[in-house]
């Protein structure tokens, strides 16, 4: 009889029932893949547009064309596309174009697409910071704890994440006006992540 | 509209699940591991009963309208059927449900010879009184099911089933048993339906865990809230056609846990808001309406202390309110202070639904006009 250690053999993967064996992909409706070069297309035309002035018809193509088939990179590329419009458009502007988009058809699943993009673009502000503080330290090595905190507060201060995120913050607060708790609710519970 | 809401605030503790019996004399209110009986006198409720038998918090608790027995189920994967005797006591049996989770919600057919179980176990329990044995007997309904059961609904025929569940879907089955139901007649759902057969399986586009499951009044319609704040009506064709109309209204406001049909084209809904709301609509599009509260006015009489300067810095540094006395923040504007578990009718009439109650994790146990 072959030697085999019974305790090593993994119980749930030959379970049917186990939650290992739970097929995820069940709990959503089916995605489409999509190829990164699709999304550099996308990104392209959007880039485009935004050149040519239009930042709104930017917005709503890039929420629109949401590419969650796609991999991690091409998601990331997308969200850089849509930091993109929503950095060049004014805060005057903000407001009006949210009423627009909101009232369009299909508004309020864009503007919960928004809402998911303004969650990643924050979230993504928080990873880059404390990596950014730490490059500054090891260029300087300067010696005791008042180097330090004078080399991170000087960075943060002039970093791109942190003037990104009030511009996120901005457009949260107008758009939390329109579409209330509800849209947080959905970004939460949606297993499509952007 | 115009008569104010009846409130029972009945304890401090949350109310999972509380049903009216027939003639609206008594409320059965699960509270932890009990199950209690108000009485009706006067304009108040006052505790007459108590329920012992479970181990567990209750979770569901149903009475049935025509022959007065109670069901409950709870946590510690029982349910117990209560039998009125004429001397008041009420004598419990208990139900096999054969599940290894807790159970999370129960219901009477609208014939009352079966009652549905949902439970964390992925499966709901069909429990039928078998004569011979004088026992009253389970029937699982398995497939498809990927996870916990939050909530069952029955279909006026009393075999077909819809469940809702966490895995983001709501299901109709038949439960039809030999025996105990008649051959339904064929409707939307489909005719031949064997137990466990599958008459629809739908889905949101944002699938979040569906909270609550209803048909309406005719059973041509199914709608479900789910956790993404949205609530969706679905208008089945046939039997293996797609349906004819899924309509999803997204709202702004919390998500429900509980909606019932007040006629074929409205829909009362409740949930984490602490309101009670309206939708309206049909096959061509569904919108929220409204809420059942009226907008609180100020009540000018009630908290007049002086707007002294003293006054509004003493709060300030007291409560670190600035408002001083006019803002009155430390109650919700809501009828209900905490978030509304379930919404059951009361009082129906014309096809309609003229009241409904609402019983919420306050322990408010609140009636309504429609």
């Amino acid at each position: 009889m072959a030697q085999i250690n019974w305790r090593t053999i993994n119980i749930d993967a030959l379970d049917p029932d186990s939650s290992t064996n739970f097929d995820l992909s069940s709990l959503t409706p089916h995605i489409e893949a999509i190829s990164t070069s699709e999304i550099q297309q996308v990104g392209g035309q959007i880039r485009q547009l935004l050149r040519g002035g239009n930042a709104e018809g930017a917005l709503q193509a890039a929420l629109e064309n949401v590419p969650y088939g796609g991999d991690a990179d091409g998601k990331a590329q997308h969200a850089t596309v849509v930091s993109e419009c929503l950095n060049s458009i004014r805060a005057t502007e903000m407001s009006p174009l949210l009423s627009r988009l909101y009232s369009s058809q299909n508004g309020s699943e864009l503007c919960d697409t928004l809402m998911k993009y303004l969650y990643k673009g924050m979230a993504q502000g928080a990873v880059s910071k404390p990596a950014a503080g730490g490059n500054s330290h090891g260029a300087r090595n300067v010696s005791g704890a008042g180097g330090f905190t004078q080399a991170g507060g000087r960075n943060f201060g002039s970093s791109e994440a942190g003037g990104g995120m009030s511009v996120f913050l901005s457009w949260m607060e107008k758009l939390v006006e329109m579409v209330g708790p509800g849209s947080i609710v959905r970004v939460m519970s949606d297993r499509r992540t952007v | 509209m115009s008569t104010a809401p009846e409130i029972h605030h009945l304890f401090h503790a949350p109310i999972p699940d509380h049903s009216f019996s027939a003639d609206r004399s008594t409320l059965a209110v699960a509270r932890d591991t009990n199950i209690e009986l108000y009485h009706r006198t006067g304009k108040t409720f006052k505790l007459q009963d108590e329920l012992r038998g479970h181990d567990k918090t209750i979770t569901g608790v149903d009475i049935a309208p025509h022959s007065g027995r109670i069901v409950t189920c709870s946590q510690d994967r029982n349910a117990y059927v209560w039998e009125p005797s004429p001397t008041g006591e009420w004598k419990p049996t208990l139900v096999l449900l054969r599940i290894n989770r807790a159970a999370t919600g129960v219901r009477w057919c609208p014939n009352e010879s079966k009652f549905a179980v949902g439970s964390g176990a992925r499966i709901i329990a069909v429990c039928y009184f078998e004569e011979e044995n004088d026992w009253w007997v389970s029937k699982h309904i398995k497939k498809p099911i990927r996870s916990t059961v939050t909530s069952v609904a029955w279909h006026p025929n009393s075999v077909l089933l819809a469940a809702g569940s966490t895995d983001g879907h709501a299901r109709v089955f038949s439960s039809f048993v030999k025996g105990i139901d008649e051959r339904p007649e064929p409707s939307v759902w489909g005719e031949r339906l064997p137990f466990n057969t599958v008459c629809g399986e739908f889905l949101n586009p944002t699938a979040g865990w569906v909270h609550d499951v209803a048909f309406s009044p005719s059973g041509d319609a199914l709608a479900f809230c789910a956790h993404d704040s949205s609530v969706t009506v679905v208008y089945p064709a046939g039997a293996d056609q797609p349906p004819q109309a899924v309509i999803s209204v997204s709202t702004q406001l919390l998500p429900f846990t509980s909606l019932l049909w007040s006629s074929e084209t409205e829909l009362v809904a409740a949930g984490y808001d602490c309101g009670v709301y309206r939708l309206s609509g049909d096959t061509s599009g569904w919108q929220l309406t409204g809420s059942l509260e009226e907008a609180k006015k100020e009540r000018p009489g009630l908290e007049q202390r002086e707007e002294s300067a003293l006054n509004m810095f003493r709060s300030m540094d007291l409560k670190g309110r600035s408002g001083g006395a006019a803002t009155e923040d430390t109650k919700l504007k809501t009828v209900h202070q905490n978030s509304i578990s379930t919404v059951r009718r009361y009082e129906e009439g014309g096809g309609k639904v003229a009241r409904i109650s609402t019983g919420g994790v306050d322990g408010r146990v609140v009636v309504w006009t429609l």
